[in-house]
């Protein structure tokens, strides 16, 4: 392996280790969450919902569960994990190392991702033990997920960055990110809804980004699953150039 | 070859602090420096920007001829810092403090491992080397920021107050250390409030305050140039305390008795 092969590596190995310590808070908890959803939306309230658009509700509801379980979880790893290791003053030993602005950005976002893809997948093994799960187009399916989770891994970059106080982390979390996955349609059909909060839920990025992951898993969607990966991988894209510019100026990470 | 060459260097913060102003300075490869000055005289911010903690907003940083904003990679793998606060990662262990350390700056594993014993059985850490950084006491976490600093084998070696509040023992067997390593030919920059170390360590010294370099040269000569008595003294002069002075206190018949 190069210098720079190693330095990668271990940048990205340290973010993973820190998570891994504190599994039963960063992997159990997340994981136990989305079963109490699945019991109550699927087992629960489900057995009294018809389906929705020919779809079992229990169903319609997991692959939204299982993209809320990768953004989450990628969000929160990373703006804690940096703005901690900020807090901590532990960031300036990676600062100060040979490593480039792009590998710092890359490692502390992959960081985040693997936590997001572990409850992922984890999610999705109690899903197909629980209910009969489709996956339908795994060629949508899979880039989705990773374009989600990469975009989550991203704007938790962000906000911890940005973060002084575990404060903005946690305002971001409660007061912009869930309402935006709660109302984007992880548990209903924004077709089903009356005006104008079906026109409202359009405006909300994350419905596009659940429609995209249940056309993956049962085939249904609501809007254009070509222009919803466009501008998901656009607006990824976009989200790591911005991350990267505030890396390589330092932004709130060096004085 | 120049270890560090500093020109016209400034630092302004966003707030309007000006902590660094037209600062020069230059350390030769193999030299043992030591930087004084009272706090906030700008030892701390000169220190974060040759090791890419701080943006320079003027002037210009070279470690050993690599301009250290242009060739940040090659500037900072020659430099190794032992920060004034102990900035650890709570979540590691002490052995994984020492291990990620190295790998960020490119070492092989095999390399790694060796170094990580060395350094631990150095710094008399290996009993403690499963324990998670946050359990260790004040000491333990010095040596441990000594160590860390010490991993990729730095050919510069800058140590920021590093016996501040460390027990007789440890500062001495800091004093061992660093020497010995200067020896086998480390370049090694000292900030530290305590003169008779400097006095002690270091082969040239350099007054700093107010964010500028208001002189420079050996222990003796800064005497001669404040024209008193010692480097204390020298000191006191330069940060107007002179009535401090030791030689001020009056020995009383009792006492000399």
């Amino acid at each position: 392996m190069s210098a720079a092969q190693i330095r990668f590596a271990t940048l990205w190995r340290r973010e993973v280790n820190r998570f891994m310590k504190i599994k039963k808070q960063t992997i159990g908890a997340p994981l136990l969450e989305t079963f109490l959803y699945i019991s109550v939306f699927g087992a629960a309230l489900g057995s009294r919902i018809d389906k929705l658009h020919g779809i079992d509700y229990v169903v319609f509801v997991i692959p939204g569960l299982i993209m809320m379980a990768w953004s989450t979880n990628a969000f929160s790893n990373n703006s804690s994990s940096i703005l901690q290791q900020k807090f901590q003053g532990a960031i300036q030993d990676q600062l100060s190392s040979p490593a480039s602005p792009a590998e710092l950005l890359l490692a502390f976002s992959l960081g985040g991702f693997m936590r997001g893809l572990i409850v992922a997948v984890l999610t999705f093994i109690v899903s197909v033990l629980l209910v009969d799960l489709p996956v339908d187009h795994v060629l949508v399916l899979i880039p989705s997920l990773f374009l989600v989770g990469f975009f989550f891994s991203q704007l938790g970059v962000l906000i911890g960055v940005r973060a002084e106080q575990f404060d903005d982390v946690a305002f971001a979390q409660t007061f912009v990110l869930t309402p935006l996955i709660f109302l984007g349609g992880v548990f209903y059909s924004a077709a089903l809804l009356p005006e104008p909060y079906e026109t409202l839920t359009h405006f909300n990025p994350i419905y596009y980004m659940i429609n995209l992951v249940r056309y993956g898993f049962v085939g249904y969607t609501e809007v254009s699953i070509a222009l919803s990966l466009l501008a998901l991988t656009a607006a990824t894209a976009a989200l790591f150039l911005v991350n990267l510019r505030l890396f390589s100026r330092g932004y709130r990470l060096r004085a | 070859m120049k270890a560090l060459d500093i020109t016209d260097l400034e630092k302004r913060y966003p707030n309007g602090v000006e902590a660094l102003r037209s600062v020069s300075l230059e350390i030769e490869e193999g030299e043992f420096f030591g930087l004084l000055g009272p706090n906030g005289a700008g030892k701390s911010t000169l220190i974060h920007c040759t090791t890419g903690l701080a943006q320079p907003t003027g002037g210009s940083i070279e470690i050993f001829e690599n301009d250290a904003i242009g060739h940040y990679a090659e500037a900072r793998q020659a430099v190794g810092l032992a920060p004034q606060e102990p900035n650890i990662d709570w979540f590691l262990t002490v052995e994984e403090t020492l291990d990620y350390h190295a790998g960020y700056f490119g070492m092989p594993r095999r390399e790694r491992r060796e170094r990580t014993e060395e350094l631990l059985e150095t710094f008399s850490l290996t009993e403690k080397k499963d324990e998670r950084t946050r359990t260790l006491s004040g000491g333990m976490k010095r040596r441990l920021i000594l160590a860390r600093a010490m991993m990729h084998r730095p050919r510069l070696l800058i140590l920021d107050e590093p016996t501040a509040g460390v027990d007789v023992e440890l500062r001495l067997e800091l004093w061992h250390y660093v020497q010995k390593i200067n020896q086998e030919g480390t370049t090694i920059l000292l900030t530290t409030h305590y003169l008779e170390e400097a006095e002690q360590l270091c082969d040239r010294i350099a007054f700093i305050a107010e964010g500028q370099i208001v002189a420079e040269g050996t222990s003796e000569a800064l005497a001669e140039r404040f024209d008193v008595a010692n480097l204390e003294d020298a000191y006191l002069a330069l940060v107007g305390r002179g009535e401090l002075s030791r030689s001020h206190i009056e020995v009383t018949p009792e006492v000399e008795a």
